[in-house]
């Protein structure tokens, strides 16, 4: 009986130290929903009168319906190009045996074990040096930078699951290489196409260190958030921040169902 | 060894396919042509550009036309004060991975032993802070914080007392490091731990060990690989942060990325701030490539 | 041989007991009401096939998994309470579970250090349990990965003996070896066993592996001990259909009494003569190697007549294909000239069925 009431600490203590954790990486959310709720121009807990007039505001408002649709722009841009990209690195990285592939799996990584802050800052360099206008365009680049490498290692985890064996099958039955990959390489990697556009699109609309130095002129989402926080706090800020959220835990959703449906039919 | 067969059938097709398109590259190169062409123009251009321009004349744009080290010298330079940022920015970050492996650990161990089915759920949790930009994120903290925000305003009502004013403050800005990089200590420890097999903690016990023994011959080292990342990744990372300091620090801590973001926007200094960019740079890319080359990464992300 | 081995586990102490052992994984029986014991330096095996319940069985005594309900005694004293790494006991995995990160010297020498006994002392008793388990001793600071498959065998054989358990059990450790191998480490397990005098519990799927090995076995099917007994009894005297069928490829007659002190099947023609009271339905079992082919019907106590319908070579002997009505039969006798496809009359004497009731 020790023996398990020990098992059973270690789980109690366990769950009840995740689940704290869990309830402070939402508390801020949780605080930003509480600010948007309220009537008066600035923030007083308790509240003292609730009222949904900053979520109107906020829809009304013609300057967030340009940033919304700024960032969806760019978010659908970078979904789409991170998609092809990460596919055929993802194929590089785990399905082919080429001379390189090592190398490759190493500077695929680069991007991403880089701060981003940094790799915005160099490449507004880099595009002033060139002499490139800055706008939402060269954020998609600058995005890209950031999301392929990452929707390379989503997708490269499906495609280690893959027996390439299958695609030599298509090909002995007489399938051309664009049959091979239409017929059976896609199908069997949707389920990581899919993770890989949801993890491609969320990551782009909530990116801000990357926008704020390479967008120009152009404001996203959680780039006009961010220069309200520092200067000219509205209660708009928390109730976009807290739609911005809601956004994404809908996409979220629907994508995650979307991907568990993709990986049953796959199965 | 089991890349022997890969590379057989592999060249089984590329072979078929040169004789109808003569000799290109290997179907493997082909596919990783775009991200090596993104990478090359988003990655390593710019990172060639920050190195020509660290070492041009301070305050000039003459980028190879001057060859000067006086940018590197004037950040060592013990009269101004961007020295401090840089230790700011390292001591932040090492105090920051520090805790995070104390928090994240005992999570990720629940996650792949303990919490069975419910651990998809709390996987989803922590990745979806992910989405949501880490400036709002950490602008919650400032409205919990804040004066007659949800922490003061619920002390008052319990008892009357007032808050401790702890924004604005160095302290503040190492909890929202620690606050904004949970999920990239805990992930890749998940991965570490799960690459564990059952069989062999179940052995060691038997033969044994105790549960202090398991952890450290054990758990511990076979789970390194997955460790080393999640160090390597959030120190990465805190070495670079900058919105920490901005959204919550009110800047009483001057980070690295701000002193080039000022060179680089106001003060119009692009050769000093790709000096210090370069020097992040040196630390993060020297100690991921140490890492990388040390890792198997076909056994970490799932060919075994 | 088995005598000598029967008479030598009777004369001997009893070690462990298990009194109604269940154990229940999410409202299924994994394991069912298990009363069990085992003599002191006895090899007993169990036998199942996957999924009967023998490796929870097996983590049970090891005390990797608690039972939901009865208990296991260790000379009369419950191992409830106490925890795998308190047991006397120590499980060689189907996996093996070497530490993949160790050498082979420290892997067997882990429990050791987890004692903590002196660098020296450990080394020495690693290089001794090298030599008895037949491991050069240059290997002592190889990576256990680099090693092969029958020489990871060897070390994980090793590690267990190391800290001198009272039970050794073994998960089905040969499973994934290849045959020759196999066979040559059931030899040198068997040896081990006699030269250490130890308990050994082990699991298999393979009745075959359990018959050169072991002292007695017991047959596992859902959850429950079907039979234990001797090698010998097992073979002979089989307690249900699915035990004679777990035996290996058999002919099975369903039969039930036809009243005048003889039995008859639904699907063939005639009726047999059975060593049993013909008072119950029930099953005629008879081995491949006890059906020949008969002269004249009279040859044997029951016989069928029938076709050869294919033949397979087993080295000095056929394995032979009757075709009865609808029905197949396996007869194995020393190879002789082919029959040319004429009827064939097949048979068995009654002293060598076995007859289970149903």
């Amino acid at each position: 009986m020790n023996q398990e009431q020990a098992a059973l600490r270690t789980r109690t203590l366990l769950w009840v130290w995740t689940l704290f954790v869990i309830f402070v990486v939402y508390l801020p959310v949780f605080c930003s929903a509480l600010a948007s709720l309220t009537k008066s121009r600035y923030f007083l807990f308790p509240i003292r009168k609730w009222s949904f007039d900053w979520w109107d505001k906020t829809m009304a408002s013609i300057e967030v319906s340009t940033l919304v649709k700024t960032s969806l722009m760019l978010a659908g841009s970078v979904t789409v190009l991170a998609t092809i990209i990460g596919f055929f690195g993802a194929l590089a990285f785990a399905r082919y045996n080429w001379k390189g592939r090592s190398l490759f799996q190493k500077v695929v990584l680069l991007p991403i074990f880089f701060p981003q802050p940094v790799l915005g800052l160099a490449l507004l360099l880099w595009f002033n040096a060139l002499g490139l206008p800055l706008s939402w365009h060269t954020a998609v680049i600058a995005h890209l930078v950031w999301i392929a490498p990452v929707i390379t290692l989503v997708i490269a985890i499906q495609v280690y699951g893959f027996d390439p064996v299958v695609e030599e099958a298509a090909f002995d039955l007489g399938a051309s290489r664009f049959q091979v990959m239409k017929e059976v390489t896609l199908p069997m990697l949707w389920p990581g196409i899919w993770s890989g556009m949801l993890f491609a699109f969320l990551l782009s609309w909530g990116n801000f260190p990357l926008s704020l130095y390479t967008s120009g002129a152009d404001s996203t989402v959680p780039k006009w958030l961010f220069t309200k926080m520092i200067a000219g706090y509205t209660p708009m800020v928390p109730t976009l921040g807290t739609m911005s959220t809601l956004g994404a835990a809908l996409v979220l959703s629907i994508g995650g169902v979307a991907v568990i449906l993709a990986r049953r039919r796959s199965n | 060894m089991e890349s022997h067969a890969l590379q057989i059938q592999d060249s089984a097709i590329s072979g078929a396919v040169k004789k109808s398109r003569g000799p290109l590259l290997t179907p493997g190169a082909r596919c990783a042509l775009p991200v090596i062409v993104l990478l090359l123009l988003g990655f390593a251009a710019p990172l060639t550009a920050v190195i020509a321009y660290s070492f041009a004349e301070p305050h000039s744009f003459n980028v190879f036309s001057s060859f000067s080290f006086a940018n590197y010298a004037e950040i060592f330079n013990t009269e101004n004060t961007v020295w401090m940022s840089f230790l700011w920015s390292l001591s932040l970050a090492a105090v920051t991975v520090l805790m995070l492996s104390v928090i994240a650990y005992p999570i990720a161990y629940g996650m792949v032993y303990v919490f069975g089915r419910w651990s998809g759920l709390v996987s989803t949790l922590f990745v979806f802070p992910l989405f949501i930009s880490e400036n709002v994120r950490l602008y919650g903290w400032v409205l919990f914080f804040i004066k007659n925000g949800v922490f003061d305003g619920t002390l008052n009502l319990l008892g009357g007392a007032d808050a401790p004013e702890v924004l604005y403050s160095p302290g503040i800005i190492l909890f929202g490091m620690i606050y904004t990089y949970l999920p990239y200590m805990l992930f890749p420890l998940v991965l570490g731990l799960s690459l564990l097999p059952r069989d062999v903690v179940d052995a060691a016990k038997d033969l044994g060990a105790s549960r202090y023994q398991v952890w450290r011959e054990i758990e511990l080292p076979l789970a390194m690989p997955g460790f080393m990342i999640g160090l390597l990744l959030t120190f990465v990372l805190a070495v670079g942060a900058i919105a920490e300091s901005k959204v919550l620090g009110g800047q009483s801590v001057i980070v690295l990325t701000h002193d080039i973001e000022v060179s680089f926007t106001y003060a119009q200094n692009w050769p000093l701030g790709s000096a210090l960019a370069v020097l992040i740079t040196l630390i993060t890319g020297g100690l991921t490539l140490f890492m990388l080359f040390k890792l198997d990464l076909d056994r970490v992300l799932g060919r075994k | 041989m088995s005598e000598t081995a029967l008479m030598g586990v009777s004369r001997q102490k009893l070690l462990l007991d298990l009194v109604g052992v269940r154990k229940t994984f999410d409202g299924f029986n994994a394991v069912e009401r298990i009363d069990l014991s085992v003599m002191e330096g006895e090899f007993f095996t169990i036998v199942g096939p996957s999924g009967s319940g023998k490796t929870t069985l097996l983590r049970m005594l090891a005390g990797m998994d608690q039972p939901s309900e009865g208990a296991i005694y260790l000379r009369g004293e419950s191992l409830n309470d106490m925890p795998a790494n308190k047991r006397p006991t120590c499980l060689v995995f189907q996996s093996l579970a070497l530490f993949p990160h160790m050498t082979v010297g420290q892997n067997i020498e882990f429990a050791l250090k987890m004692r903590k006994i002196a660098p020296a002392a450990r080394k020495e008793r690693a290089l001794e349990l090298m030599r008895v388990v037949r491991l050069p001793e240059t290997y002592y600071s190889k990576n256990v990965m680099k090693c092969s498959g029958g020489e990871k065998q060897r070390v994980a054989l090793a590690r267990a003996f190391t800290y001198d358990p009272e039970i050794l059990l073994f998960d089905e450790p040969l499973s994934a070896l290849d045959y020759k191998l196999r066979k040559t480490l059931e030899k040198e397990l068997k040896d081990l066993h006699r030269e250490t005098g130890k308990t050994f519990i082990y699991i298999t799927h393979s009745l075959e592996e359990a018959m050169v090995m072991s002292d007695r076995i017991g047959v596992m099917r859902d959850g429950r001990l079907v039979q234990v007994g001797t090698p010998e009894e097992i073979y002979t005297k089989p307690s249900d259909k699915f035990v004679s069928e777990f035996m290996g490829e058999v002919n099975i007659v369903r039969v039930r009494p036809d009243g005048s002190g003889r039995y008859k099947s639904e699907d063939l023609a005639g009726s047999f003569t059975v060593n049993a009271p013909a008072s119950t339905d029930g099953y005629v079992v008879i081995r491949p190697e006890f059906l020949r082919f008969l002269a004249l019907p009279s040859d044997a106590d029951n016989c069928l007549t029938g076709r050869v319908h294919n033949e397979y070579s087993l080295g000095s002997r056929v394995q032979y294909q009757v075709r009865v009505g609808e029905r197949m039969f396996l007869v194995e006798q020393p190879r002789r000239q082919s029959f040319g496809g004429g009827d064939v009359t097949i048979g068995w004497d009654a002293a060598d069925a076995i007859f289970v009731a149903e």
